[in-house]
């Protein structure tokens, strides 16, 4: 079995983040990064599935040198090769760009399984799992919180509102797309870090991949005008008091405002 | 999105700018990150009940194991990293963020113990006790002090002398980390280091099981590195066979201060994570606590205790980490730093757990809030491994032997 896993490296979740001068994204200059936490869910979903069997894992990320260290990470905690795509026009991709570029490469590496996560902790889109199922021609399921591959197909179970719990079975191929919480993701151990240096990154561009007139800034359908920080208001009332108190006071201001 | 000309414009460092002193390389940062998750998923949550306790976790020490945390410097031949002085330093440092004690029974094994075999002994001895080492199948400590010799290592009472090709060694060792697992278990292996003649010290492999080898008694008590088990060990008349001697007859001294580098820093890398969880548990006390209806870090003599307690922390850092940038294994020569860090790295840490008792005031004496356990596990690292008066004996024979060391 081969299966992939599509990683995406976010800033870290304890950097301090500043709007850049355009306001076009945030300031990456002097910020740490790290692997999308939905990402190392579904890195872990995958190796749980090559430790259960004979599995192949590659790992594939799309971004500028920094990736490197989020590929490293993984092939550190187990997988066995990583894709690099290394191209700024694939950088500037919106999310179907970067979906084509990723069902180029699992065109090439024809997986059994592709485990995504969810949604990525920067841009929260969720959009990059069900457009490359789609481009792949595969079945997927979303908000996966475990899976057990037979020789044809894959039973998931998936996270539904309230609490509820629905199981999918899905032929192979297919693509997952992996909730956070769904295990326990393991760390790089010694030996597998000392061994991550002597497995292959496969550097790639768009071009290499035949999608280059595809993808990019130009062939982007959504454009980031703008981020911001919402501005503060000064409207916010802090009521205070026992919880009888601050209930009465609570219902007393809907009223004034004719809610009620 | 992400390719702003903002960005663009902004000029590049020059490389040796970006180059990171506490992750130089790949590896390193990897380690960082497996450590710090370690920590917080397996380490935080037992260290109140072993200090409290007084008890050496073994699970979690063959855990450490099994990730490879206790060979870190040891070569991959022997089921080691085969990594740098930085990496050992990494390790200590992350370890004391959150259970020192544990850390100095981790260091005792794989630093006084395994580095220094792997260094000094032969072939032969690595191959046949290094691997169950860095498994954590064995538990490994290293035997110098005695109840009548510390610093002044050349007066130690053990001996040990020739009985046909093998030895005889006798004497009492105390103080020794890993001396016990647990109460009436003994450790399993140990560097025992024992006079051959006048002047003479030679240095031997001392196994579990050999005859006349046993436990003393277990210190109790011990004002803090609680979660390591210190106890004294007792040799009478212990038939150890010739393959057993470390490197040659006589050579105990140089194995002794080819390794003292090593244990120095990473005792200093102790002191380090001691001095950095006090100050993250002062800042956030400061910032939640509130007097006069303001937080308190808006206060002068708060912002004081936390200032200070960065700049000696940073400072102390650069220095241990610069230090392990420049150490090698094979040859001495950062004698005086290693010294030096650590008589300033201790000392960090014994400040920096003062200062964060003071921000938290009565709760800050209390054992919920941390900082009072590595207030007591801090004044260790100004005793062992050398005490403060020993590194400033050192240092100033160094630096009056050298003076351009001085810049």
């Amino acid at each position: 079995m081969k299966v992939m896993v599509c990683l995406k490296q976010v800033p870290h979740q304890d950097a301090r983040l500043d709007v850049a001068a355009d306001g076009s994204w945030i300031q990456e200059d002097n910020i740490k990064f790290e692997i999308n936490s939905y990402d190392t869910y579904a890195l872990e979903e995958a190796l749980r599935a090559k430790d259960a069997g004979e599995a192949e894992v590659v790992v594939v990320s799309i971004g500028p040198d920094r990736v490197t260290q989020a590929l490293r990470t993984a092939l550190g905690m187990g997988a066995d090769r990583a894709v690099h795509v290394k191209d700024p026009e694939a950088d500037a991709s919106d999310s179907l760009g970067k979906a084509k570029i990723l069902a180029a490469i699992a065109k090439q590496e024809e997986p059994d399984v592709i485990y995504c996560g969810l949604m990525a902790d920067d841009g929260n889109f969720s959009a990059i799992p069900p457009m490359l199922a789609e481009l792949a021609g595969m079945p997927s399921a979303t908000g996966v919180i475990s899976s057990e591959a037979s020789d044809t197909s894959i039973t998931v179970r998936r996270e539904l509102e309230g609490g509820c719990r629905e199981v999918v079975e899905l032929p192979r191929p297919c693509l997952l797309a992996i909730q956070t919480g769904a295990n326990q993701v393991r760390y790089a151990s010694l030996k597998g870090i000392m061994q991550a240096k002597k497995k292959p990154v496969d550097v790639k561009t768009a071009a290499d991949l035949g999608v280059g007139e595809q993808v990019g800034a130009g062939a982007a359908k959504v454009k980031i005008n703008k981020i911001y920080i919402p501005p503060k208001s000064d409207q916010a009332e802090l009521l205070e008091g026992s919880t009888d108190e601050i209930v009465t006071q609570l219902v007393g201001k809907i009223r004034e405002l004719g809610v009620l | 999105m992400r390719e702003s000309s903002e960005a663009a414009a902004v000029q590049p460092l020059d490389e040796w700018c970006r180059f990171d002193l506490f992750a130089p390389t790949p590896e390193h940062e990897l380690l960082a990150a497996s450590l710090r998750q370690f920590v917080e998923r397996e380490v935080e949550g037992q260290a109140s009940e072993h200090d409290r306790s007084e008890t050496f976790n073994l699970s979690l020490f063959r855990k450490a194991g099994e990730l490879g945390l206790l060979g870190v410097t040891i070569p991959e031949c022997y089921g080691g990293a085969g990594l740098d002085a930085v990496a050992a330093v990494q390790l200590l440092e992350a370890l004391s963020t959150s259970d020192p004690g544990f850390g100095l029974a981790l260091l005792a094994h794989s630093f006084l113990f395994a580095h220094n075999l792997a260094v000094n002994g032969s072939e032969e001895q690595c191959r046949r006790i290094l691997p169950r080492v860095v498994s954590g199948e064995w538990v490994a400590g290293m035997c110098m002090t005695e109840p009548e010799a510390g610093t002044d290592v050349l007066g130690m009472r053990t001996r040990a002398e020739r009985d046909g090709k093998d030895w005889r060694l006798s004497g009492v060792k105390t103080f020794i980390t890993n001396g016990g697992i647990a109460p009436d278990t003994l450790g399993d292996v140990f560097i025992v280091y024992a006079a051959t003649g006048e002047r003479s010290l030679s240095a031997f492999l001392v196994e579990k099981g050999m005859s006349g080898f046993r436990l003393g008694q277990k210190w109790c008590d011990k004002l803090g590195m609680r979660a390591s088990f210190t106890a004294e060990l007792i040799f009478e008349d212990v038939r150890v066979p010739a393959d057993n001697l470390m490197g040659e007859e006589g050579q105990g001294t140089a194995h002794m201060m080819r390794n003292l580098e090593i244990e120095r820093l990473t005792l200093a890398a102790q002191g380090l994570g001691i001095a950095q969880r006090a100050l993250r548990v002062m800042l956030e006390y400061a910032d939640q606590r509130k007097s006069f209806g303001r937080p308190i870090r808006e206060f002068g003599q708060i912002q004081r205790h936390i200032a200070e307690t960065y700049a000696e922390y940073r400072a102390a850092r650069a220095f241990v980490y610069d230090t392990a940038r420049r150490l090698s294994f094979r040859s001495a020569g950062q004698r005086v730093d290693a010294d030096a860090g650590k008589l300033l790295a201790s000392q960090v840490a014994k400040r920096a757990a003062d200062a964060a008792i003071q921000v938290l005031g009565g709760n800050g004496y209390m054992g919920e809030y941390v900082v009072e356990r590595l207030w007591r596990d801090a004044k260790l690292l100004e005793i062992g491994g050398g005490t403060l008066e020993a590194h400033q004996k050192n240092i100033t024979k160094d630096l009056a032997r050298d003076p351009s060391i001085v810049g």
